[in-house]
């Protein structure tokens, strides 16, 4: 009887749809750890094929077995290894096979099943993983199929659907808008006032997208220098940063201060010698630093976070429509590679 | 070369109108259906609109044994021409996005404009020997700087659009694929330095004529044109000494060139009351 390979082809694993954080803890591996289990999967009897990916919201395991079975012996040996309750594992789990594999896998390279959606990193993750995978010998001829029609299927739904587009996350968000203000962001110099989370965020965001100069001024100045020293940047004494406010680009402020820490007086001084540069300015604090009302002067852009979170939540709306359309087109690709690997199977 | 498809200088000019619009149509198609805007489709269908407009430009300059800049039908073709050729040099160098579509919208409206009103296609004297080179210069000169100040009221244009967006928090695709605000400041302020180069440089070749001809120049068409030049070298200055900045700016562009452009009409009634007409310039 000839072996078919198709008929065993399958995906364990757990995400962020059903996988609460601390089981998914478990199973977050470091790189050698993958690659350990990797290894050891690939010994088990009965396994043709196979790949491991870890995210920090995906755990997965895709292979080829002998038998349709062998797939809960891998369950078995992965709870074992992990040390988790095996009825718990099976609980939060998920195990598709066959056709479903090459839909699972499309849907993940393109980010549609990423808790983000619509977002390009898992596909850099994904290339990695089934580069560490096919360096180990541990992928073949229907895995290596699998995953390069996977990168291909992820740039078609990119490209013809919009399911990429618009920032979802509140730095992103404010990094679009420094685009539209200023171009490039390589000549813009930051000032990052207060050391609020989420004021690191965005500026980390700017960061990742050319800024080179952020300076950094909080009232304590402990806080202001570690900051400052993650982007390589300056500290400012958080009494000198209203006289030095000229100097800057881009302002984001996430203080803990009571009220407003900058007026409308302020920001029409700082723009008196430089009316021609636009001011993008930040507010990510609660109460807000910014007086509203600076709102009103030219070539000022004043956004609070609930401007950005506005922004971000029409974005996400906007990526959900696309998301049958991309799913449409997705299913087509993965029932044309279906049909391909069947009859490269049937033909052995 | 062009009797054997019976090709007419309007005939031309009205196709390269129709590529303009086709130009047009699908930036704008492509905006609404928040499809890709492929820069380079734009780019071709002007490069294919501006290849016919030349065409039908050569043909009239041809008939009419000069540079085709007699009446206001010839003038407003001949600025449309300018903007195009201006967007063809400065497109691909400078690379600002969404510059194709909005010139491809401005050429559209200024060619199919002059076509529609057979009025503005009047007879002329012509020269068959052809004109004074001099003059033919400051004429060309002048209106290829009507292109660039075309060009900067384009500029301006999108400035205030993305800064409207950004001061009202809008989000949508024109936003995302117009240039930003910084670089359509600077690019409208080198523009109107270099459309106020032009002119300048049309005017000085102007004055050397009108030393020896001062009866050939109409007065009215004398101080509108200075007007012109004195309004957009203001603006000009204002701007490097930072006291007309951004949107100020931008809005003193754009009525700058309304101003230009309306000029245009009453100093060609002024200057064909000078001359009688001879023969028609208009090919059917």
């Amino acid at each position: 009887m000839s072996f078919d390979a198709l008929q065993s082809l399958f995906v364990i694993g757990c995400s962020h749809h059903q996988t609460p954080l601390e089981v998914r803890e478990r199973l977050a591996l470091s790189k050698a750890e993958i690659s350990e289990l990797q290894d050891t999967i690939k010994t088990v009897p009965g396994i043709r094929e196979c790949l491991v990916l870890g995210t920090c919201n995906r755990f997965e395991i895709y292979g080829i077995a002998d038998a349709p079975s062998i797939a809960a012996h891998i369950c078995e040996h992965l709870c074992q290894h992990r040390k988790i309750d095996a009825e718990i594992f099976s609980h939060y789990s998920y195990q598709v096979s066959n056709l479903e594999v090459l839909q699972h896998a499309f849907e993940v390279a393109s980010g549609l099943d990423s808790q983000m959606i619509g977002e390009t990193e898992i596909l850099g993750q994904m290339k990695d993983a089934y580069a560490a995978a096919k360096a180990a010998n541990c992928t073949g001829v229907i895995l290596n199929r699998l995953f390069e029609k996977s990168f291909q299927a992820a740039k078609a739904a990119r490209t013809q659907t919009n399911i990429t587009k618009g920032q979802v996350s509140v730095g992103n968000v404010a990094v679009d808008l420094a685009g539209r203000i200023f171009g490039t962001l390589s000549r813009s110099r930051v000032l990052l006032l207060g050391s609020g989370e989420v004021g690191e965020l965005t500026a980390q965001a700017l960061k990742s997208r050319g800024v080179t100069d952020i300076t950094v001024s909080s009232r304590t100045f402990a806080h202001a220098q570690g900051l400052a020293e993650k982007f390589d940047g300056e500290t400012l004494p958080f009494e000198d940063f209203a006289a030095q406010l000229e100097q800057f680009d881009i302002i984001i402020s996430s203080t803990a201060a009571p009220g407003s820490i900058l007026s409308p007086n302020t920001i029409e001084a700082t723009l008196k010698p430089r009316p021609e540069r636009p001011f993008f300015l930040i507010d990510l604090a609660m109460p807000r630093d910014i007086d509203p009302a600076v709102e009103r002067i030219e070539n000022v852009y004043l956004y609070n976070l609930d401007d950005l979170s506005a922004i971000a939540n029409q974005n996400l709306a906007q990526r959900k429509g696309e998301i049958t359309k991309a799913r449409k087109l997705l299913k087509a690709q993965a029932w044309l590679l279906w049909l391909q690997l069947r009859r490269r199977t049937l033909a052995k | 070369m062009f009797e054997g498809i019976a090709l007419t200088d309007r005939g031309a000019l009205a196709v390269g109108a129709c590529i303009y619009l086709s130009a047009f149509l699908f930036g704008l198609i492509s905006l609404q259906l928040r499809k890709h805007y492929s820069r380079t489709i734009v780019l071709g269908l002007i490069a294919g609109g501006f290849a016919l407009q030349t065409v039908g430009l050569n043909l009239r300059g041809i008939h009419v044994g000069g540079c085709p800049l007699g009446n206001s039908f010839e003038l407003t073709q001949f600025i449309g021409w300018s903007v195009v050729l201006l967007y063809l040099i400065i497109g691909p160098i400078f690379r600002l996005r969404l510059l194709g579509f909005f010139c491809a919208g401005l050429a559209t409206l200024l060619s199919a404009v002059s076509l529609m009103i057979p009025s503005w296609d009047q007879a002329y004297p012509i020269n068959p020997a052809g004109g004074n080179p001099w003059v033919e210069l400051h004429a060309a000169l002048a209106i290829f700087s009507y292109g660039f100040f075309a060009m900067v009221a384009l500029v301006s244009i999108m400035f205030l659009i993305q800064q409207h967006g950004l001061k009202k928090k809008q989000t949508g695709s024109i936003y995302h694929y117009l240039p930003s605000i910084q670089q359509l400041d600077q690019m409208g302020y080198r523009l109107i330095l270099a459309g106020v180069l032009c002119l300048t440089a049309a005017l000085a070749f102007g004055a050397v004529f009108y030393a020896e001809n001062k009866e050939l120049v109409p007065v009215f068409k004398l101080t509108v044109t200075c007007l012109v030049w004195i309004g957009y070298s203001s603006v000009a200055i204002l701007r490097q000494q930072r006291k007309l900045v951004t949107r100020r700016h931008a809005l003193s562009a754009i009525a700058l060139f309304a101003f230009a452009l309306l000029s245009l009409w009453p100093i060609q009634s002024a200057s064909s009351q000078q001359d009688a007409p001879t023969t028609a310039p208009r090919q059917e």
